[in-house]
């Protein structure tokens, strides 16, 4: 099998010698370069161009539409920061409301038990100064009679010794 | 060759072609017969692709973005982020025109159709094919060298250092001889052995072989289009690379 391969090969190369062969070159070459350069131009004007277009094209539209996306992204994480900053804000100032009514009310309720306090004393004073007035008064007219009591009972027990 | 062995499923052909005559010309009538199927395909895939634009992507037009995608990326990274754009369109059919070349070569079964001379392969399977585009490639970076730089252009060939003068145009041979010899001789060498391999062992065995091959094919076209691209980008750049960022 080998040989018939070898003999094969011969007789190929003796072919080669009576005309053709495989370096032979002849109007092949020129014909086969203009049909390639219009295989080219062709292609540009059918292919390259058309789907190049539609690349940059696409390219320019995803580049434009990620920009887009990105600042809009920008814009809504700064809308929630801002959202954010107020909520806190309100937070704090809702925060001082209260603080500010409990410390208004505790004043409130302290000058009020101040004031009742106050006015509890001033009463008891008053009825305290009144009672002393009435003690005084009373002692007062007590006086007199406590003298005469005393006249009285001095009168009787220095009479019945100067009887 | 006439005399193929009954039991021979396949058969070893190389270097025979379809002739043409147009005047005095010789064409090769099978390479300009698959060429065509090649161009027609990429034609067809592409209005299909493009016919109704959505800016969300589905199917074909999915596809052939993707296409797009990678063969700006390959430009971009071999000429430059400012330059690659109008390369795009060349870049790009090389490596669209090779891989669907090598690929129609390996996957569609060519040989079902019988021509009176020759058999019908990958474009790239013939040295003219690869020829052409490697001396295109040749005139893209000249032509790229000269709008970018004009005369400074050969400045190119005295750096970094004037003795270096015969290499550096020597190099402008060997780019293209290698271009071309490299992606006529992978796809030949990969042709050729499937065909042994399916001679010897008609099932199954060749399997891998041709696996392989489609995965040469594709890297074969990667690598035309990526020397194409670095070739032109450094023509532009110029060859010490002061503009490197």
């Amino acid at each position: 099998m080998m040989n018939f391969v070898w003999l094969l090969a011969v007789e190929t190369a003796e072919a080669v010698e009576e005309g053709g062969g495989l370096f032979d070159l002849d109007a092949t070459l020129p014909l086969m370069a203009v049909q390639f350069v219009l295989l080219a131009v062709l292609l540009n004007a059918l292919f390259y161009k058309p789907l190049g277009k539609v690349l940059d094209e696409r390219d320019g539209y995803v580049s434009s539409n990620q920009v887009d996306a990105a600042e809009r992204l920008a814009k809504a994480e700064q809308i929630a920061q801002q959202y954010q900053q107020e909520l806190a804000e309100t937070r704090r100032q809702a925060q001082a409301v209260i603080a500010q009514a409990q410390e208004e009310a505790q004043q409130i309720a302290s000058q009020t038990v101040a004031a009742a306090q106050q006015e509890a004393q001033a009463q008891r004073e008053q009825v305290q100064r009144e009672l002393d007035e009435q003690k005084s008064q009373a002692m007062a007219t007590l006086e007199p009679q406590v003298e005469g009591l005393s006249r009285q009972i001095l009168d009787k027990l220095l009479g019945s010794l100067a009887v | 060759m006439q005399m193929i062995h009954p039991l021979v499923l396949a058969k070893l052909e190389v270097g025979q072609h379809l002739y043409w005559q147009i005047g005095g010309l010789k064409l090769h009538g099978q390479v300009f017969l698959t060429s065509w199927f090649v161009i027609a395909v990429l034609l067809l895939v592409s209005f299909l692709a493009t016919r109704n634009i959505q800016r969300v992507p589905s199917g074909l037009q999915n596809f052939m973005e993707y296409a797009l995608e990678f063969i700006r990326d390959l430009a971009k990274n071999q000429i430059g982020e400012k330059e690659y754009r109008p390369w795009v369109p060349f870049v790009g059919t090389l490596f669209l025109f090779i891989f669907v070349s090598n690929w129609s070569g390996a996957l569609v079964p060519w040989k079902l159709i019988h021509l009176p001379a020759g058999e019908l392969a990958a474009p790239t399977n013939d040295i003219n094919t690869t020829v052409a585009l490697a001396l295109l490639t040749s005139l893209a970076y000249f032509y790229a060298g000269f709008s970018k730089r004009g005369l400074g252009y050969f400045a190119k060939y005295i750096e970094p250092t004037p003795i270096l003068l015969p290499i550096n145009i020597l190099e402008d041979f060997t780019k293209p001889l290698s271009l071309s010899f490299r992606l006529f001789g992978n796809i030949l060498a990969d042709e050729l052995v499937v065909a042994v391999l399916v001679l010897l062992v008609p099932l199954f065995v060749p399997l891998p072989v041709m696996v392989l091959g489609l995965f040469t094919s594709a890297i074969q076209a990667l690598i035309f289009a990526t020397l194409a691209a670095a070739y032109i980008g450094e023509a532009i750049e110029g060859h010490g690379g002061e503009e490197h960022e």
